[in-house]
């Protein structure tokens, strides 16, 4: 076979499977009423409205920092709140710690918790509890068990099992164990795990905000609401050096722990 | 020598340290949005309530055309974005890698444009969009592709700069130009990568496009939002329901293509 055999021989069976992708791209392109006419249309459109954008309201900066301190304490609060529940639930879902029956049902409730995105968590939770900032805590504290509870659970299945051991063997009943054993092993898994979901819930804070959960998600959409789009901007600003910093922040943490050790 | 023992060492010091300055912070922040996390668990009346509401669920509902034409909205969206998402990221990531893209000012103007895209939040993607095309499922999809190329196109260029150099080198000392170079050493060893991330960013998409629907993407998350906002609390239950089939049927079918195609390895 020469470099340049582009023999038919070589690509037949992959003639089917791309008519079917091209037949499919046709169908959902329809049931979407998307077109390249229309996009070609709208990305014009989108681009002179992006220019009617600029330049950002600065003298509506001081409004957006109390919305965006609220939004970076949520995602605060939500993480570690998250996370204790989390490691609660990951104990209970692993199975050298757990009989199967509390397994199953932990996994069951977890992965039910997976499969449905947050904002649908906090809609629920709006309609129980009222808009406000304990609804978005709640639901990114959910959505933060559902995540890291499937991690951690399978982290600390595969944790080293002659600590356990050695620990029992000198009498430690079950608290102990957890506390002696099986936390000091997951503990800098569990920070780099919950330094990722803090920079996922920084994002989901802004768009649970627009919802109803407050904070700065919710004065952009008022804005954009408004039609005061130099204002707008400047949430948008705010918003992208929010999500900078805390990317920025977890990777310094990150890289702290890994050079000291500080959490082993 | 016994002092010593009962002493707690320096490293325990920093740990209590550590966890003493986290709880006071939390705490701190928790007075600061007058968050009471024990409420959860102390009153549970409001979610009763809700429950109370939300039984039986209207499932009758799910038979009418208007659900049906929402689900295969958002499966489409999810579908063309993941499809033309993952196409861009990949020709992107292609001009980023330092291994196929000799020049340097190429790759960081694109580096530079694919890491924009990632930090610019979904709902101001849905908000701009929803203004340049309108509201529906479109601009929905729109702001998908964005998003997806965001995620996708930093992953898919690591995965190109961790191919293996040999085969590179060993196409390049015969004679291949640079494109027979990534047609023959750097592309076969990445599609199996590429297809498993692919089927991944439709898993996530799904879950995307319902969020997006609610700001005005269309589709079933606007359906849900809509039977919230005027209180069908029966209907908004036999959607949720319908919401979480859909996600894992997705889930399961993505799983079962990633093992069809990579344990057969078909496409290599």
């Amino acid at each position: 076979m020469t470099i340049n055999d582009f023999s038919p021989k070589r690509y037949y069976k992959l003639v089917l499977p791309t008519a079917g992708l091209l037949a499919l791209i046709k169908l959902t392109a329809w049931v979407c009423g998307a077109g390249f006419e229309q996009l070609g249309k709208g990305l014009l459109q989108g681009i002179s409205f992006v220019k009617i954008m600029f330049p950002p309201d600065w003298s509506a900066f001081p409004d957006m920092l109390e919305p965006a301190l609220q939004s970076i304490a949520i995602a605060f609060i939500a993480t570690i709140l998250g996370t204790l529940l989390a490691v609660v639930f990951a104990i209970a879902a692993a199975s050298n710690l757990t009989n199967p029956i509390v397994r199953n049902i932990t996994r069951f409730l977890i992965g039910l918790e997976r499969s449905l995105p947050e904002i649908i968590i906090l809609l629920i939770l709006i309609a129980g509890y009222g808009l406000g900032v304990f609804s978005g805590i709640v639901a990114l504290s959910l959505g933060c068990v559902g995540m890291l509870g499937k991690l951690l659970g399978d982290i600390i299945e595969e944790i080293d099992y002659t600590m356990i051991e050695s620990v029992e063997a000198v009498g430690a009943d079950k608290l102990q164990v957890i506390w002696f054993a099986v936390i000091p092993q997951i503990v800098p898994n569990l920070v780099s795990l919950a330094l990722f979901r803090f920079e996922m819930n920084i994002r989901l804070s802004i768009i649970l905000g627009a919802v109803g959960a407050g904070g700065i998600g919710y004065e952009l959409d008022t804005a954009f609401g408004l039609l005061q789009f130099h204002r707008g901007l400047t949430a948008v600003l705010v918003i992208l050096v929010m999500v900078v910093g805390a990317e920025q922040l977890s990777q310094f943490i990150r890289n702290k722990i890994k050079l000291k050790g500080a959490l082993k | 020598m016994n002092e010593l023992l009962i002493l707690p060492s320096a490293k325990y010091k920093q740990k209590v340290g550590y966890l003493t300055a986290s709880l006071f912070v939390t705490v701190g922040v928790c007075i600061y949005l007058k968050y009471n996390p024990f409420l959860l668990f102390a009153d549970f009346s409001p979610i009763q309530r809700l429950l109370g509401e939300m039984l039986p669920p209207n499932f009758s509902l799910l038979w009418q055309p208007t659900i049906g034409r929402a689900i295969a909205q958002t499966a489409s969206m999810a579908f063309l974005a993941t499809f033309y998402g993952c196409l861009i990221a990949f020709i992107l990531a292609f001009l980023t890698a330092t291994n196929t893209m000799p020049l340097k000012f190429v790759r960081v103007i694109v580096g530079a444009f694919l890491s924009l895209l990632r930090i610019i939040p979904p709902l101001v993607y849905i908000l701009i969009f929803i203004i340049a095309v309108g509201l529906g499922s479109f601009s929905g999809m729109l702001a998908l592709i964005a998003i997806t190329v965001g995620m996708f196109g930093r992953l898919f260029t690591d995965i190109i700069e961790n191919a293996e150099h040999s085969a590179a080198d060993a196409v390049f000392s015969v004679g291949a130009s640079r494109l027979q170079v990534i047609r023959f050493a750097v592309l076969p060893q990445i599609i199996p990568a590429f297809i498993a991330n692919c089927l991944y960013a439709f898993d996530v998409n799904i879950r995307v496009a319902i969020s997006l629907g609610i700001f005005g993407g269309g589709g079933i998350g606007y359906q849900l939002y809509m039977a919230m906002q005027v209180l069908h609390y029966q209907d908004a239950f036999a959607l949720i329901c319908l919401i979480i089939i859909m996600i894992v049927l997705i889930e399961k079918a993505s799983d079962y293509f990633r093992i069809m195609i990579l344990g057969k390895e078909k496409l290599r």
